[in-house]
């Protein structure tokens, strides 16, 4: 088991990138992630493998980056009005992995607004999180969607 | 809930399209919309599975046809057949779900269960029926639906009793299925196991109409072409630039409108030439996976034929009513009305069999990239179309204008030719879509 200071800086680091999303300063939610860090967004209940089978996100930084300036870009279709976003993150869990590395376990739910319409989202993140400094950077996180292969409608904020 | 509507007669479906304008019921109406399910979705053929999900008895999968949920089957004699998905008994949905393999169908509430091809297999409690309940009679079988087609691996059904051959609806659409199949060096392809369905709250032919526009993407989706331009290349660990290109390439200016060329024939069919030409599923000496794919190709079809087959580009070929085949990126959107205002998008694409594993892992890429619901592109064309219907849905206008590049197409034997900037597939569209609309009356 962690000890409580880890298991708190881990949870701490969780929660800035729930509001960095909701604050819509998402180029400082990208540099919570390593220069390599993947974002990963399943198509299917329990895949495993991003290749074969399609994901609603499978992007490393430098698609994000394109993804994060979209975001910044005034003229998005999917965007006008903005959407306004409440992240939640809660039941993490982390755990030491090899080679210095922690995980992070945790469930997820954000609440979308946009123009007349709310959407909920739902789910489990799971981290992959390297020590930087006092704080981490994200080497992976997947995003097990709870609705990953029903009919969706344009998701446009990160989870 | 369920209320007759009054079908619109031919004259009034007449009335509502002007050379190069649309009146707004046709995208707005529910009793157009009615007509529509019975004249286009019932009479046309409609792809309703690949044969690569079907290739055991018992394997099946679900999909929609006209207004019905059915259950597209491989029998054990061979046969592919599509049967409603309700129990003859009581009226149950018996499957739920959309794929499997299943000896029986099996109707949880009185366990009557049925065969692949429909037939009935057993009840319990036999003696309790009456004397003359035969199993023979299609009244106690899952019903089929009237015909099915095949066309190299494409299943089509109707429920229409008479309908024109296959390969007549298809006509000269037959050529980009070829070209998708001829790609595998196998001679085979699969479809992907993994898909994305999207939903939008718009009319069906709103997607059809822009899958066929080739002005829109300079606006639409410059807020990712922007960002892609900016960004350095060959930047990502993961896709050698794919996504970057593709978001770029939406950026089309007067030059690249110039040289696309625009297809429509009668039965409302239409494709677009030279559009995109980029990434690493076409084309690209340096590139070692497409060596071995050109190579593998060329072992099975000599260098001519390979040059012939991986030089066809054409983009977004559009099989009326609701097909959208991309044979030189393997991919296929299927447009499924659900009402009037309400349709759902269902995105696959296909392994191409024999060919580097890499070829199919940058087909999952570009399925991903185009129509994930998470993709920069197709979620602001969603946004275009949901926008569209909220404004045909009110009673103002009521026209709206089809008439770039009207009288400037050249007319071919079977079809027309125009330059990109051109409303002509949207013209050809509703050209057809008044002929199939009035076709019983004619």
């Amino acid at each position: 088991m962690l000890d409580y200071a880890t298991q708190r800086r881990i949870e701490l680091f969780l929660l800035e990138e729930a509001r960095l999303l909701d604050s819509g300063e998402f180029e400082e939610w990208l540099k919570l992630y390593e220069p390599q860090g993947i974002y990963w967004m399943p198509s299917q209940p329990g895949q495993t493998d991003p290749l074969n089978v399609a994901s609603i996100m499978y992007e490393d930084h430098a698609i994000l980056s394109i993804r994060v300036q979209r975001l910044l870009e005034a003229r998005a279709l999917v965007l006008t009005p903005m959407p306004r976003t409440t992240h939640l993150v809660s039941n993490i869990e982390a755990k030491e992995a090899d080679g210095g590395e922690f995980t992070a376990d945790a469930a997820f739910i954000c609440v979308e607004h946009q123009g007349e319409r709310q959407r909920v989202y739902s789910g489990r993140h799971a981290y992959q999180l390297t020590p930087h400094d006092d704080s981490f950077r994200i080497r992976l996180k997947r995003v097990a969607l709870m609705n990953c292969d029903g009919v969706h409608s344009p998701m446009a904020i990160p989870l | 809930m369920e209320q007759p509507v009054p079908l619109p007669t031919p004259d009034d479906i007449k009335s509502l399209v002007r050379p190069d304008h649309v009146h707004r019921r046709a995208y707005a109406d529910p009793a157009v919309f009615a007509l529509e399910q019975e004249r286009i979705f019932s009479k046309l053929w409609i792809y309703v599975a690949h044969e690569s999900q079907l290739k055991k008895p018992g394997d099946f999968v679900r999909t929609r046809l006209a207004s019905y949920e059915v259950l597209v089957t491989r029998h054990s004699d061979g046969n592919i057949y599509v049967l409603q998905n309700r129990c003859p008994h009581r009226g149950a949905r018996i499957c739920m779900v959309d794929r499997g393999n299943s000896k029986v169908f099996s109707c949880p509430y009185h366990a009557w269960s049925f065969r692949p091809d429909g037939s009935l297999a057993s009840v319990p409690h036999r003696k309790s029926y009456p004397e003359n309940f035969s199993f023979d009679d299609p009244n106690n079988h899952m019903q089929r639906v009237g015909r099915v087609a095949l066309y190299r691996g494409f299943v089509f059904a109707t429920l229409n009793d008479s309908p024109e051959p296959l390969l007549d609806h298809l006509g000269p659409m037959t050529e980009v299925i070829d070209n998708l199949v001829d790609r595998a060096p196998d001679g085979e392809v699969e479809i992907a196991d993994s898909s994305f369905t999207l939903e939008y709250r718009g009319n069906w032919k709103l997607h059809l109409e822009n899958a066929a526009d080739i002005f829109h993407p300079s606006f639409v989706h410059s807020s990712s072409v922007a960002p892609a331009r900016r960004a350095p290349t060959n930047a990502s660990i993961l896709d050698q630039d794919q996504t970057r290109l593709m978001l770029a390439a939406n950026g089309l200016g007067y030059e690249e409108w110039e040289g696309i060329q625009l297809n429509g024939y009668a039965g409302g069919h239409v494709y677009m030439n030279n559009i995109y030409n980029q990434g690493v599923l076409v084309s690209q000496t340096a590139d070692p996976v497409a060596e071995r794919y050109r190579a593998a190709l060329a072992a099975r079809h000599g260098a001519e034929k390979t040059a012939q087959i991986l030089g066809m580009n054409r983009f977004n070929n559009i099989i009326y009513p609701n097909l959208v085949v991309n044979a030189q990126y393997q991919q296929m959107r299927v447009t499924i009305p659900v009402s009037v205002d309400r349709t759902l998008v269902r995105i696959n694409c296909f392994r191409l069999k024999g060919a580097p594993d890499e070829m199919f892992h940058r087909a999952v890429r570009f399925l991903s990239t185009l129509g994930s619901p998470a993709s920069m592109i197709f979620s602001d064309d969603v946004e275009m179309l949901e926008r569209c219907q909220q404004g045909l849905a009110r009673d103002v206008g009521p026209w709206i204008d089809f008439s770039r590049g009207v009288g400037q197409e050249s007319r071919g034997a079977d079809g027309q030719l125009s330059g990109a900037a051109s409303e002509m597939p949207m013209r050809v569209q509703f050209a057809a879509w008044v002929n199939y609309l009035t076709a019983e009356a004619a």
